[in-house]
């Protein structure tokens, strides 16, 4: 077991993948326990590390799998179970409780034309908007052309562009 | 920061044409610049943005996930010892049996003179048992004759057994207190 490896290339992208699993499940602790999961199988899968192209798009394969599998066995309600810590959004000096109020519908409204789109423009848009990733690394990261990444961003941007402009 | 420049760029974001740093350039814009009143509408998609990306795991998720690993650990071995289960009785069992026989080899060795053999022709020791048992039987043979001349010497007497049963029965029993006990200078 290479151990360095681990701590070196798998390890650090526990932040990254625990926001991908809650952007699928939207709940903290379920988001932990997949992201635990992916490690420890991870872990005992070692052996097969070298024959894996790209150890961090397979991670990131692995979660998104991981996570709509768990949103499947638990049904869980996503809109209904937003995370106290996602309502406070970046104005987190000054939080008076109708900004908050405001802040909590704002993201409602997101999370609700997200909720909206196909899985793959769900999961391409999280992975540009939230993650910065390059059109490559989405690509690989979910095993699809970068021509398909673009054609889902397109749509996802289109549709978030529309609800926010009170066009739906 | 140019408006006119903020237009272009948003535009560029919904048409896919932007780079990520352009990206991040507009997220500053909407999140802590002077958004104008026609870009409002946008802010929401944009503190979106700025919120999530600052998400964590707790800060005790690699201790959980340490001890996670040392149990899975803990649990394939346990596996290990279930699945060659079956395999650790018969292993067992093997060197029960192998270890009573090898008791059993050794205890004979050591124990020579019970189990030796004293003839390695089986006729000749057939041969010495035969006479052992003869010479057995003969002995018994002279006892039984011994005896029944024995009885054929006591029934020739003749004897009146009725008369030495009365004689028995004629002598008074001794008696302490009495003083017709027979005296010994009288018998």
């Amino acid at each position: 077991m290479s151990h360095d490896k681990f701590h070196r290339v798998i390890l650090p992208l526990k932040d990254k993948l625990f926001r991908l699993a809650w952007s699928i499940v939207r709940d903290s602790a379920e988001a932990e326990d997949i992201v635990q999961d992916v490690f420890l199988k991870l872990w005992t899968k070692n052996e097969e590390w070298d024959n894996i192209e790209n150890l961090e798009a397979y991670c990131f394969r692995t979660t998104k799998n991981l996570a709509f599998d768990r949103v499947e066995a638990l049904s869980i309600r996503k809109t209904e179970n937003i995370a106290p810590e996602s309502e406070s959004g970046v104005f987190t000096d000054n939080i008076t409780p109708y900004f908050k109020l405001v802040e909590t519908e704002r993201n409602t409204l997101i999370y609700r034309c997200i909720d909206r789109l196909p899985e793959n423009q769900k999961m391409v848009f999280q992975l540009r908007e939230i993650e910065g990733m390059s059109y490559r690394e989405i690509a690989e990261a979910l095993d699809i052309s970068e021509d398909l990444v673009k054609v889902n961003l397109f749509r996802a941007r289109s549709k978030m562009k529309e609800l926010l402009s009170g066009k739906q | 920061m140019n408006i006119e420049r903020i237009h272009t760029l948003l535009e560029n974001y919904w048409n896919c044409e932007t780079s990520v740093p352009e990206e991040q350039e507009l997220q500053e814009f909407f999140n802590f610049g002077d958004v104008p009143e026609d870009l409002l509408q946008f802010v929401p998609l944009f503190a979106y943005k700025q919120g999530h990306q600052t998400m964590e795991l707790s800060s005790d998720f690699e201790k959980r996930l340490e001890a996670s690993i040392r149990k899975a650990g803990r649990q394939k071995q346990y596996i290990t010892i279930k699945i060659f289960e079956p395999f650790l009785r018969i292993a067992a069992s093997v060197i029960l049996i192998a270890g009573i026989g090898i008791s059993v080899f050794f205890f004979a060795r050591q124990n020579n003179q019970v189990f030796a053999e004293t003839y390695n022709d089986p006729d000749a020791a057939i041969q010495q048992a035969t006479l052992a048992l003869e010479k057995l039987s003969e002995a018994l043979q002279a006892t039984e004759e011994a005896s029944v001349k024995s009885l054929e010497q006591l029934d020739n007497l003749k004897l009146d057994w009725s008369e030495i049963d009365s004689l028995s029965s004629g002598i008074p029993l001794y008696n302490p207190d009495s003083n017709n006990n027979i005296k010994p200078e009288n018998l």
